[in-house]
């Protein structure tokens, strides 16, 4: 399968400031690559020199097999952004918007109010088409944002946060329309911070922390990699120093952690841990609320790569 | 690409409210209230007849011209421009120090000798006409002179000639005006600042569509900037389209203030055009080059367009016409370079001598400027890739 994106070595300085440090990860067709990191990790300014936006100091970079310039308008053709922020013009409305950014990369007209008409279904904004930004709330203006970035129906796509501050409603609308994008046979670069939007969308996952690679995988594997295997809290109970000791001393348990009434116990692998568990509470009287086991989330891996949480 | 880029610029422009106000209903709204203002005191604006006097001894017996002249001015009637004293240099020099004439007039034998207390509107009109009845005394004694050797030349009308003289005099009022500083017609300086004005306002579109255009500005900058439309075009088709828009709020602006207001700007209306479409390129560069050297937000590059705008048309008269002629006679540079001040002055130059020297001057004084700035701003603009966004 083609490399859609290729980068090699990319450092970026902001003044002294290292922002990208020796970033090197490419991109299939028809692959929807996750970046994932905090805020201030290096995803937006990935994507912006990916663009040739910014000034590198080091590296390479390669879109659709060719190196990307400004001045590279033939492959810029094929590429759609949907930023952070909401890139659209107040004074247009919503038709207005979208054709005017489709209209800068499809000439025929024809085609391109088609074009604009399906991006708009896309993202569902059919009632609103004569809707100015200003009466559009946050969650259709996001909408609207990221049919501006579309409607060309780039091969490549870049999405840099697009449901940040979205309603639910918005949010499961515009995943939607991510999944319907990637049956099109788009390929898609997402970044975010939300881990379950990454968990459901992405092929591959990238974790960045102050600039370069942490964990590279498919969520699975960076489960794995992150040697955790199960999660269970227990709720509502109270434990002495003896009873907690000998809790950290059953088999497969990682770590405890007793905050609050509340255990948490991390194991590194192993089958029926929660009857162990419960099993031994019973055993030494203890009584509890409740009791649940969890698989291990992307900020469980995140978390205990770097020792702090995705949102920080 | 080219042309929808610019069909959707012109469009983002004219749907912006505070745009048009201040470059279209701005101008305007401050063209009715010159209007307002200034139209009793033009009408009072007409030259008062000025007190002089003339000492009355042989010499001046022996200057019939100008005695015939003095005596043409000083009658009864719409044209009266002087109410004039004979007396001796004693009398009239008293009189002067009290301030009950402007000045007086002595002569010698070929010489005209002139007493002012000050240097005024008054005292200006009062050398002027003396000079220049002194200047056709002059001219008009050449032929006499010249006559005598032609006894019997018919064609040698010294009557007609002296007419002649007195109706160059009588309608001199428009050179009187022009050199006396403070008399110019207050309304046509202020109109004339409100277009130069609405030319730099206009400097508000290019810089917004700028701002909309680069991806150092903001997000639909940096939308567009990614775009498989080339950046040359890009910017070319945007500032086409703000100057067009630019033009016709100039355009609005002439039709209003002269359908409207009455506003009578010369015969020279090609000219007025050309220095029109010329103020507005002054004021498109203007705009790009706020936009490009300042990183600040919108509002704040719209600040600072509006009050450099402002304070060119200040230095140009706008408030107050003795500022243009201060900054003309003690910073003289500063009008130079000023561009509200290079349109005021060449529409007035238009106005009261036509398209001449002085005009020309100051379209190739406005070109220049908008060389200097568009260049300085493009070096700044040109770049496609930035260290931050």
């Amino acid at each position: 399968m083609q490399k859609m994106i290729e980068v090699k070595h990319l450092t970026k300085y902001y003044k002294d400031f290292k922002a990208i440090d020796d970033l090197s990860f490419f991109v299939k067709e028809g692959e929807i690559l996750g970046l994932l990191g905090p805020n201030g990790s290096g995803k937006s300014t990935t994507i912006n020199c990916l663009l040739s936006l910014l000034h590198f100091k080091n590296g390479s970079i390669q879109i659709l097999g060719r190196e990307m310039k400004p001045e590279s308008y033939d492959i810029k053709k094929q590429i759609g952004v949907v930023f952070q922020e909401v890139a659209v013009f107040e004074e247009l409305n919503v038709y207005e918007n979208i054709d005017y950014f489709c209209g800068l990369y499809i000439e025929d007209e024809e085609t391109r109010k088609k074009y604009v008409e399906e991006a708009i279904s896309l993202v569902g904004l059919e009632r609103y088409r004569k809707f100015y930004p200003k009466q559009l709330s946050g969650g259709l203006l996001r909408r609207l944002n990221i049919a501006c970035g579309i409607a060309h129906k780039p091969r490549l796509i870049f999405l840099d946060e697009p449901t940040v501050a979205v309603d639910p409603q918005s949010r499961n609308n515009i995943l939607e329309g991510i999944e319907k994008l990637r049956e099109k046979g788009a390929t898609i670069v997402y970044t975010t911070h939300y881990m379950e939007e990454v968990e459901i969308l992405c092929d591959r996952i990238i974790i960045l922390d102050k600039g370069h690679i942490i964990a590279e995988g498919t969520a699975t594997e960076l489960k794995e990699h992150a040697n955790i295997e199960e999660k269970i809290t227990v709720e509502g109970l109270k434990l002495t120093k003896d009873q907690f000791e000998n809790i950290r001393n059953l088999k497969n348990v990682d770590k405890v952690r007793f905050v609050e009434n509340v255990l948490t116990i991390t194991y590194k692998s192993g089958q029926n841990n929660i009857s162990v568990l419960i099993e031994f509470l019973r055993n030494h009287n203890i009584t509890y609320q409740s009791i649940f086991s969890e698989r291990p989330t992307l900020n469980d891996v995140f978390l205990n790569l770097t020792g702090k949480e995705l949102r920080d | 690409m080219f042309w929808h880029n610019f069909k959707y610029s012109v469009k983002t422009l004219l749907k912006n409210k505070i745009l048009l106000f201040w470059v279209f209903a701005f101008p305007i709204v401050l063209g009715v209230f010159f209007h307002l203002a200034f139209q009793n005191i033009e009408k009072n604006e007409k030259l008062k007849i000025i007190d002089i006097g003339v000492v009355d001894d042989l010499q001046f017996q022996n200057r019939s011209i100008f005695k015939e002249a003095l005596n043409t001015l000083s009658e009864k009637g719409e044209n009266q421009m002087f109410s004039i004293t004979y007396g001796d240099e004693e009398e009239l020099h008293e009189q002067l120090e009290k301030k009950e004439i402007t000045g007086y007039v002595s002569f010698g034998k070929d010489d005209v000798y002139l007493f002012v207390r000050k240097s005024g509107i008054n005292e200006t009109i009062f050398r002027y006409v003396i000079d220049e009845i002194a200047s056709n005394e002059k001219i008009i004694n050449h032929y006499i002179s010249d006559g005598m050797s032609y006894v019997g030349n018919e064609n040698v009308d010294f009557n007609m000639m002296i007419q002649n003289m007195m109706q160059t005099i009588e309608s001199s009022q428009g050179n009187i005006e022009n050199v006396s500083n403070e008399n110019l017609s207050y309304t046509m300086i202020e109109y004339y600042t409100l277009i130069a004005m609405a030319c730099l306002y206009g400097g508000i579109f290019a810089m917004v569509i700028m701002n909309s255009k680069l991806a150092n500005m903001n997000a639909t900058g940096k939308r567009t900037a990614i775009s498989s439309l080339s950046k040359g075009k890009l910017i070319i088709s945007s500032l086409l389209a703000s100057y067009i828009v630019q033009l016709l709020g100039i355009v609005l602006l002439f039709l209003f203030t002269i359908i409207c207001l009455k506003v009578d700007y010369g015969h020279h209306l090609p000219f007025v055009i050309l220095l029109s479409f010329v103020g507005c390129l002054g004021g498109l560069s203007l705009g790009i080059f706020v936009s490009a050297m300042f990183k600040k937000n919108e509002n704040t590059k719209t600040g600072i367009l509006i009050a450099f705008t402002m304070l060119g048309c200040f230095l140009s008269g706008m408030m107050g016409i003795t500022m243009k002629y201060t900054i003309d006679k003690y910073i003289p540079i500063l009008n130079k370079i000023n561009p509200a001040s290079m349109i005021t002055d060449g529409f007035y130059s238009l106005y009261y001598y036509g398209p001449n020297k002085r005009f020309f001057f100051n379209i190739i004084s406005i070109l220049l400027f908008t060389i200097v700035l568009t260049a300085v701003s493009i070096r700044e603009i040109r770049r496609q890739k930035y260290d931050s966004i």
